[in-house]
């Protein structure tokens, strides 16, 4: 006779084995949403549910959050809500490290199918469990091992469609954890009371038993938030390798700009940067600033800047050039100009995991020359793609320790895109605060998009000393 | 025979009113760099219009008063702007959204170059070798409707509205008003329309200042302010 089934809340607590520190976790309805509640609130594990809530947890009704099963959802100190476009792109861009769904099958080769089942079969509602299996580094299949009726959910090949092809890792069932290997299923993990051959009897596609077949275990990890505060710009940006693709965020003026930052890169003198921004320093030498402002021109005049990718590179006025124009008119730096919405746009598609996309701007102009180009309901494109950068230096108002962070007025502008299209964003500040200080609905730029912040010191001065 | 070149011509005050006047009531607008920036002083009373900056700002107030600059509160020409209730902020991907997308109903441009056919060409001028582009391309696509407010000459004298623009294009066929300091001229796509003259000018002498044959509209007027 073999054991029982897990309860739900027990395949949870296995489930959370699988996290680590600072993970951002998608979750599909059903099963998955009773991971959040295995966890201590402070775990610093992000969840993400695709009704648009950042860090929510299952159970008691709060505010208005729901979790991906419509179920009322409370959400942690340091959530935020975002809309169902974020949240697309939080999963397609490569942002989440882990999508735990609850699907109707699971084959031999990784392919499941999620909403559909035999009694809707026809009906097509993946939901937003497609975006999670194909943007999450690693997906795991949390299901029960069998139907009611007594079938198996693990099947040799799916008998509906799939919602995603070869993407699951790991099956953890009421009764069993199986991992998705090239070879096939391998059977690593049974509940207590079951054996191997129990397993094997009520599953409908070949399963290897790992020579390491250990009991399911139910102890919850240690996990703790990643330290994302940094005591300075230079320690904040130490790992920034020569010929880095940095994304440098203002519009034109001083206001938007990472200054701090900005100061801190000079400082650590690496070279032959590639600047994605909307100037390459135009704010000492227009009306956008002030004649000693700190802009781009410092990393141009130390030699540290090969490219610039940006819409309003020079200044205004050819008689009063900027350091880029001199560097550029010297043969030093490479200039790609785009135009400021499909610069703007191109970061967003990169962050949001979309490679390419067609836009009427710049169809039949210099810009749009050697571009793809397209007649679309009788209008011309031409395709664009996404911009990613290695590093990213924002500038925010304030920021709480999670990464979560606010901005001020217009100083918004390339800010919250920028943080969502580079490997490393960094984020310069006035403030940093406690998570719960600031409030879910006002954060703009969610905190996992921010790896790193560092307060703008008291006695900064954003001004060159002339 | 007085030169055309000395000729009066209409101060920049006269144009941004001319071009405002063209400003619906309700309508979402955004107003270029230069000649364009002054529209928004001359909207007439009981009309509402609401103003976009790339910025990333809807609704903006009027200019700041002198010792209330904030750097967090600019226009796209980076002039300070004095906070007014109903303003919001948005990033700049939602900012050329909206530009894009058509949202925007009405945009006010300078010019180098205008053709015959609508074409904008206001971003580069080929001696220079390098030009900022900025927002102009995404206004001149996704705008419904392009004004172009400029000079009707340029510092040399000569017609910056050209049957083909030699300068690098910012758009095809986006512009369908010309306002300048010397008439009012409608593109419809195909050829262009002299409306309106400025005070002492007759059609004959703008179209001698016109690098682009204009067709004289049966009820050509003096500038309609």
């Amino acid at each position: 006779m073999p054991g029982t089934h897990l309860e739900p809340a027990s395949v949870a607590q296995r489930v959370s084995q699988e996290l680590f520190s600072g993970a951002v976790v998608a979750l599909g309805p059903g099963l998955p949403c009773y991971l959040p509640d295995a966890l201590p609130d402070t775990s610093g594990v992000w969840f993400i549910a695709d009704s648009g809530a950042l860090g929510s947890k299952g159970g008691e009704a709060h505010g208005s959050a729901v979790d991906a099963g419509e179920n009322s959802a409370s959400l942690l100190s340091g959530g935020s809500f975002t809309g169902v476009v974020d949240v697309a792109g939080i999963l397609r861009g490569g942002h989440t490290d882990i999508a735990v769904l609850q699907p109707s099958q699971v084959a031999a080769n990784g392919d499941f199918v999620h909403w559909t089942s035999e009694e809707t079969a026809g009906l097509f509602a993946p939901g937003s469990a497609v975006d999670m299996a194909y943007g999450a580094a690693t997906v795991i299949a949390v299901m029960p091992h069998q139907y009611p009726g007594g079938r198996s959910n693990i099947v040799s090949q799916c008998s509906l469609p799939v919602d995603g092809a070869g993407r699951v890792n790991i099956i953890i069932t009421d009764v069993s954890v199986i991992k998705v290997t090239a070879a096939g299923l391998e059977l690593v993990e049974t509940a207590p009371g079951w054996t191997a051959e129990e397993i094997i009897a009520i599953t409908d596609a070949p399963l290897t038993v790992s020579s390491d077949l250990k009991g399911m275990t139910f102890n919850v990890p240690t996990l703790e938030p990643t330290n994302k505060v940094y005591s300075s710009a230079i320690e904040a940006l130490s790992d920034v390798l020569e010929g880095s693709i940095i994304n440098v965020d203002g519009f034109a003026g001083p206001g938007g700009m990472a200054h701090y930052l900005m100061v801190g890169l000079r400082d650590l003198g690496v070279k032959k940067l590639q600047l994605i921004s909307n100037t390459a320093g135009v704010a000492r030498v227009s009306a956008f600033g002030v004649p000693n402002i700190i802009d781009h021109s410092i990393l141009v005049e130390n030699n540290q800047v090969v490219k610039a990718t940006a819409s309003y590179p020079v200044s205004p006025s050819a008689s009063r050039p900027s350091a880029f124009e001199e560097a550029y008119n010297r043969g030093e730096t490479e200039l790609e100009v785009v135009p400021q919405g499909t610069l703007a746009e191109r970061l967003r598609s990169g962050g949001a995991g979309v490679a390419a996309f067609y836009t009427p701007t710049g169809a039949g102009t210099l810009l749009g020359e050697g571009k793809e180009a397209r007649i679309i309901d009788g209008k011309d494109y031409i395709l664009e793609t996404g911009l990613r950068a290695d590093f990213c230096i924002i500038r925010g108002y304030k920021a709480d320790t999670l990464g979560n962070v606010v901005y001020k007025g217009t100083s918004r502008n390339f800010n919250p895109v920028m943080a969502t299209a580079a490997e490393i964003t960094v984020v310069e500040v006035d403030e940093i605060v406690e998570p719960g200080q600031l409030g879910p609905e006002e954060i703009v730029t969610p905190g996992l998009f921010v790896n790193r912040i560092v307060v703008r010191p008291a006695d900064f001065s954003a001004y060159l000393e002339i | 025979m007085e030169s055309l070149a000395d000729k009066e011509r209409l101060p920049r005050e006269i144009m941004a009113m001319r071009v405002a006047k063209e400003l619906p009531d309700g309508s979402y607008v955004n107003l270029g760099i230069g000649i364009p920036t002054m529209v928004s002083s001359f909207v007439p009373e009981g009309r509402t219009v609401f103003y976009h900056s790339e910025s990333g700002i809807l609704n903006c107030g009027p200019l700041a008063e002198e010792g209330n600059e904030d750097i967090d509160l600019i226009n796209a020409g980076g002039q300070y702007l004095e906070p007014v209730g109903g303003m919001s902020f948005f990033d700049s991907a939602e900012a050329f959204a909206m530009i894009r997308g058509g949202h925007v109903d009405v945009t006010v441009l300078g010019s180098h170059q205008v053709s015959a056919t609508g074409d904008l060409a206001n971003w580069m001028l080929p001696q220079r070798g390098v030009g900022n582009v900025g927002g102009a391309m995404d206004l001149a696509t996704g705008a419904s409707g392009v004004i172009v407010a400029m000079e009707h000459t340029d510092r040399n004298g000569e017609p910056k509205i050209v049957q083909e623009c030699t300068f690098p294009l910012t758009g095809k066929g986006c512009v369908y008003l010309i306002v300048t300091d010397l008439a009012v001229i409608e593109c419809d796509g195909q050829g262009l329309t002299l409306k309106e003259v400025a005070p002492g000018w007759t059609p004959e002498e703008v179209q001698q200042l016109t690098g682009a044959k204009l067709t004289i509209s049966p009820d050509i007027r003096e500038f309609e302010l």
